[in-house]
């Protein structure tokens, strides 16, 4: 069985754990020290998906902040997109239906995952789940994962993953 | 050479890769070992091979297959000077990560592929970017957390209020509140406010009407930076914001307020609840800790502070050395013009391409700052000679002058570095800097664009341009400018005599200046306001006394940028036509594209306004700078004066034909009547009058002279046939 590649981008504010979410998928690792990202790195991880091998290219793209934009020519060829955000920072939740128009303005029926980071955390988080109830009502997939503790983050993946197959298929 | 090349680009850590006709990659470079490896897991042993096709390297390396679709466009359009990948991150069969960052660019027909280690750099950039974020972060927490506060507390109060129950039995838990609490009535009658209210607006205690009246306040102070506040709270909704206010004292105060209407079983409002906090401390110290941060944001280099640390520092350890120490101060030339006609972010765009151009020309080892503006200095260390640091001097401004692509605009600028080279145990941090900076003003003063080495003699020269500021200054306080006219003759049947009006300085020393010598300082410091409202107030008299003496003339005058900006430009217009008594019918403003290029919407009402007072309007150097054929449709123009650049060159040149043409064709169908200006053969006036351009201007009928001069000869000539 020959591997399908998929190219999946990680975008989000800045800080809200893209690149532990894919140290934590691809390494099982955490560490709770913010370690900003700058610019991109790529990591590679194999995914078994029914009888399909999967190599998911995952590109941890730089945090999107006051002094930098999303780049879109980062997204080109991607498969799959996994936008992040952090359940403790409200402004980060603000950002979402923006950062989606600016990923959809470069990508035509992409499957996008709104992942709501920090779920260990949730005693904390401080969000109008109206926001995010409206964004379920027009279709868009929201998951709650923590990098820390590793809660939905295979399934994320591995939920991604499926969309990326079906829209394959 | 043919081996050091390759050896040096090693070096450097730069990978050369030409892409061949056949879509390879021929290595122009040493192989350095990080490609090696990234080829060879791919294909066992094609790091050897001499070309290397572009499949084997985009599955090596997944980053450069995605930029080789931007650097696709830039080989295939040579209109797009290069292209820039950003950093990537990638890890070695070790486990260790390295940086790079690769450029396509077209050179001598060859396609290249340049990919860079940056590793070297990169930690200091990741400080920055670190710490500016961490700052972010805990300000973000700190704001969300107070936030949170305030909408509990609001909603305490509320229900306290819903529930009907004594407002007097909040009292004391309001009182200790640290965020200052305002419960009203809508008709303004406090029911309650606290200490922290007190302490922050600095109101006497006693004065309880105090509280009605800073809601009033923070209303219309919020609405300068929200302005939809009084209408959310007359529909009944929760406002919340940040914005800027004073106390009583008159002291700035960043506040976030939070104002819930509380609407009674009626559904009419019968509260106010208002929470704020004072945010000034956390303001300044996002303040404090951004400035403590020792790097520009936007070209990502060491800023002014960090320039001083690091050459106190140097100086200070190496001081027992023989060594020299050469320091380059490099100033882009008008780069104030590019920021006012292409805007910051164009300026900001430039200044961080600029910044990345110089690190490539140093090396490891040499030092380079921004200092501000379009200032940046580059220390240079184990410089054994002048020459030496005037060809590295040259080689930057080579660098430099490489086009750039602004706002789809190719645009090439230049840059005058000042060049000091001394012995370390001779010099101290503040004389490298002031000399490099006289050498500077002097490579400047001589017309740009040009590297100049820092000599004794410079010291008594070079307060040349800071003393022409000052002639300035007094210049306009006596008055000592005069006013040349020039006139434009009529190609078209149209025969109404017109001139253009030109400031000339008369200087008690130099003599008679022309524009060129002076206009840019009075740009630069702000005199070139008063300087033209000189202008445009003595034209407007001149033209009075030719209308009085039977020769109505049309005055074009020259108005700067900004002058057209000033808030009182109209005011002022309107006050000389006034007081001169000069038919607005007969002025003409002539204004240039960059005074549309930002703020375009105020430029145009205020020429619309100019107009309906009857005044004509013309664009002077059509042409010349950033034209945008796009807009002029929507100009209120009434004359398109062609730039006498396209007019030089005519008739020979094929692209200034064509230009000329198809601009007087515009205007005409615009309904702009066409001036062309610097005509000075006859080859170049038979070229003009056989397009139908209406006016022409220049040498070959009259150079620009007094008014006096003007009035002695014949020159309102019938039209030119």
């Amino acid at each position: 069985m020959s591997l399908i590649a998929k190219k999946i981008c990680m975008v989000g504010p800045f800080a809200v754990g893209k690149t532990s979410l894919v140290r934590q998928f691809v390494e099982s690792l955490f560490s709770d020290k913010y370690h900003t990202t700058i610019g991109v790195k790529i990591s590679k991880k194999q995914l078994q998906i029914d009888e399909h091998t999967l190599q998911l290219m995952l590109w941890d793209i730089e945090g999107v902040d006051a002094f930098t934009e999303l780049r879109a020519s980062y997204l080109r060829g991607a498969a799959g997109i996994m936008l992040v955000v952090d359940g403790t920072r409200p402004t980060t939740i603000g950002q979402i239906r923006e950062l989606m128009g600016l990923v959809h303005s470069f990508l035509d029926d992409v499957p996008l995952l709104v992942l709501i980071n920090k779920c260990d955390l949730k005693h904390e988080w401080r969000f109008e789940q109206s926001e995010i109830h409206a964004l379920q009502q027009e279709g868009v997939t929201v998951l709650e994962t923590s990098a820390k503790t590793g809660e939905g983050v295979e399934a994320a993946f591995r939920r991604l993953a499926q969309l990326m197959l079906e829209v394959q298929a | 050479m043919n081996k050091v090349l390759p050896a040096l680009l090693r070096h450097l850590g730069l990978l050369v890769l030409s892409r061949t006709p056949s879509n390879a990659f021929e290595c122009l470079s040493q192989v350095p070992d990080w490609f090696a490896e990234g080829l060879d897991s791919v294909t066992p042993g094609l790091s050897r091979a001499s070309l290397i096709d572009t499949q084997s390297l985009g599955q090596a390396f997944p980053f450069i297959e995605n930029f080789l679709h931007d650097a696709e466009h830039v080989w295939r359009d040579q209109s797009t000077p290069q292209a820039e990948s950003g950093l990537w991150t990638e890890v070695d069969p070790l486990g260790k990560e390295f940086q790079l960052e690769a450029r396509a660019i077209t050179l001598e027909g060859q396609h290249l592929l340049l990919i860079e280690n940056v590793s070297h750099s990169f930690q200091e950039r990741h400080t920055v970017y670190q710490k500016a974020r961490d700052i972010a972060l805990l300000n973000e927490k700190l704001i969300a957390e107070l936030s949170f506060r305030q909408r509990k507390l609001q909603s305490d109060i509320e229900k306290h209020l819903l529930q009907q129950q004594p407002i007097d039995d909040l009292s004391d838990s309001v009182d200790r509140n640290p965020s200052a609490v305002l419960v009203c009535q809508p008709d303004g009658d406090v029911e309650l406010y606290n200490r922290a209210l007190v302490n922050i607006y600095e109101v006497d205690e006693t004065n309880n009407a105090a509280g009605r009246s800073i809601l009033d306040k923070w209303i219309v102070e919020a609405e300068q930076q929200h302005p939809e506040v009084s209408r959310t709270l007359k529909s009944g909704s929760y406002w919340e914001g940040e914005f800027e206010t004073s106390d009583t004292k008159g002291d700035k105060k960043w506040i976030r307020l939070c104002i819930g209407p509380v609407k009674n079983g009626l559904g009419e409002i019968s509260h106010f609840v208002c929470i704020a906090n004072d945010l000034s401390d956390y303001r300044r110290m996002a303040d404090d800790w951004g400035s403590i941060s020792d790097y520009d944001y936007n070209t990502h280099l060491p800023n002014r502070r960090q320039f001083w640390k690091h050459i106190t520092a140097l100086l200070e350890t190496e001081k027992n050395t023989d060594e020299n120490i050469a320091l380059l101060y490099v100033d882009l030339d008008y780069f104030k013009r590019i920021n006012d006609e292409h805007g910051h972010f164009a300026g900001d765009f430039l200044l961080g391409t600029m910044a990345s151009r110089l690190s490539r020309n140093i090396k490891h080892g040499d030092y380079i700052a921004h200092l501000g503006g379009d200032e940046f200095v580059i220390l240079l260390r184990f410089i054994q000679s002048e020459d030496d640091v005037i060809s590295i001097g040259e080689r930057i401004l080579v660098t430099i002058g490489e086009p750039i692509n602004l706002d789809g605009t190719p645009l090439r600028v230049s840059a005058s570095i000042g060049v000091v080279l001394s012995p370390i145990v001779d010099t101290d941090a503040h004389s490298l800097l002031k000399n490099a900076d006289l050498a500077m003003y002097s490579a400047k003063e001589l017309g740009r664009a040009q590297v100049r080495l820092y000599t004794p003699e410079l010291e008594t020269n070079m307060p040349k341009r800071s003393q022409r500021e000052h002639e300035l200054l007094i210049a306009i306080e006596q008055q000592q400018f005069v006013l040349e006219y020039q006139p434009q003759i009529a190609l078209c049947p149209e025969h109404a005599p017109r001139v253009e009006a030109l400031i000339r300085w008369e200087h008690p020393r130099l003599g008679r200046l022309a524009p060129g010598e002076f206009i840019g300082i009075a740009e630069e410091t702000g005199s070139v306001v008063p300087i033209g409202d000189w202008v445009l107030a003595s034209a407007c008299a001149q033209g009075k006394r030719w209308a009085d003496n039977g020769h109505p003339t049309h005055i074009a005058v020259n108005i700067s940028v900004k002058q057209l900006k000033h808030p009182d430009f109209l005011s002022k217009l309107t006050e000389i036509l006034n007081r001169t008594r000069f038919s607005p019918m007969l002025l003409e403003l002539e204004i240039t594209e960059s005074s549309f290029l930002e703020e375009m919407e105020q430029a145009i009402r205020v020429l619309n306004q100019a107009r309906s007072m009857g005044i004509q309007v013309a664009l002077d150097d059509f042409g010349s700078g950033f034209s945008s054929l796009n807009y002029l449709k929507h100009l209120p123009v009434d004359f398109l004066k062609i730039d006498r650049s396209f007019i030089h060159d005519l008739p020979e040149d094929i692209q200034s034909r064509a230009i000329t043409t198809s601009v007087i064709h515009l205007a005409h169908k615009l309904n702009m009547k066409v001036i062309a200006e610097g005509v000075e053969n006859p080859q170049q006036l038979d070229f003009l009058k056989n397009n139908a351009v209406d006016f022409a201007q220049g040498y070959l009928f009259f150079k620009p002279m007094d008014s006096s001069l003007l009035e002695q000869v014949d020159w309102s000539l019938p039209p030119q046939k």
